[in-house]
């Protein structure tokens, strides 16, 4: 009890990261945790020719998706990244959005 | 030194099926007299080029796996930049990665069995057992074009 107060306290002082609920106490807000795609579906070739594969990481402008939004582990996103990196060259996936 | 290369090349639009054809002979000449092997040729077919090259917005992918050495590779490279009705192409070498990925994929199972043992069960994995079926071809729908609904089995 003791320390999930201390750890609402301090999402507080970032202020829009807690939530107000009724009687006005801070409540850190919930955020689904993020697991790496490749690891939970046990993918291990990550491969430029797989396009179905590697389009959910190059969102609207074409820029890879960071490891902070998508979830990626180290490991992975170093190998999603030569494969994004060599499908562009091919086009099969843009290097931006016009 | 033989190793296993892969290479894409994006031939120009306008080229006609003998003209791709014709490349793809062209391709294995090099490696019959420097002394390789193709392993494997796939032709992908017309595609939408992510961005235009030159002026063009469609091109045919051809694939091709070579065993042979990095002089070979550096050969065919050198023919393709000069060749006019090839766009692009890229040359990978892909079995140190093979192998990774084979060692990878060898240490899981290994693990999975031995843990299934520990617990008691079947070292494989039973038919219809836990939430996600088959678990390997969910993933693949590269051959099931005209089934659009997917779910509805």
């Amino acid at each position: 009890m003791n320390g999930r107060k201390s750890f609402g306290a301090k999402k507080g002082g970032r202020g829009a990261a807690g939530s107000q609920s009724k009687d006005g106490q801070r409540r850190p807000m919930f955020r689904r945790r993020k697991v790496c795609k490749f690891c939970s579906d046990k993918i291990d070739d990550i491969n430029y020719k797989d396009t179905k594969l590697l389009l959910p990481f190059v969102p609207e402008r074409a820029k890879i998706l960071p490891r902070r939004i998508s979830g990626t582990c180290a490991l992975h996103q170093r190998k999603l990244r030569v494969a994004l990196m060599r499908a562009r060259q091919l086009a099969l996936i843009p290097y931006t959005a016009e | 030194m033989t190793r296993k290369y892969e290479l894409v090349y994006v031939v120009s639009p306008e080229a006609s099926d003998d003209q791709v054809a014709d490349l793809h002979t062209q391709v294995e000449a090099i490696v019959q007299r420097i002394g390789g092997a193709i392993e494997r040729t796939d032709n992908w077919g017309r595609r939408r080029l992510a961005y235009e090259i030159g002026r063009h917005k469609e091109g045919t992918y051809v694939l091709e796996v070579i065993n042979g050495t990095g002089e070979l590779m550096k050969d065919i490279d050198r023919r393709l930049k000069v060749t006019d009705l090839i766009i692009r192409h890229l040359v990978v070498r892909v079995d140190e990665q093979q192998g990774v990925i084979e060692r990878t994929k060898a240490r899981r199972s290994a693990t999975s069995q031995r843990r299934r043992v520990a617990r008691g069960l079947p070292a494989e994995r039973q038919p219809g057992e836990g939430q996600r079926g088959d678990a390997d071809d969910d993933r693949d729908d590269r051959f099931d074009m005209g089934n659009e609904r997917g779910m509805d089995r």
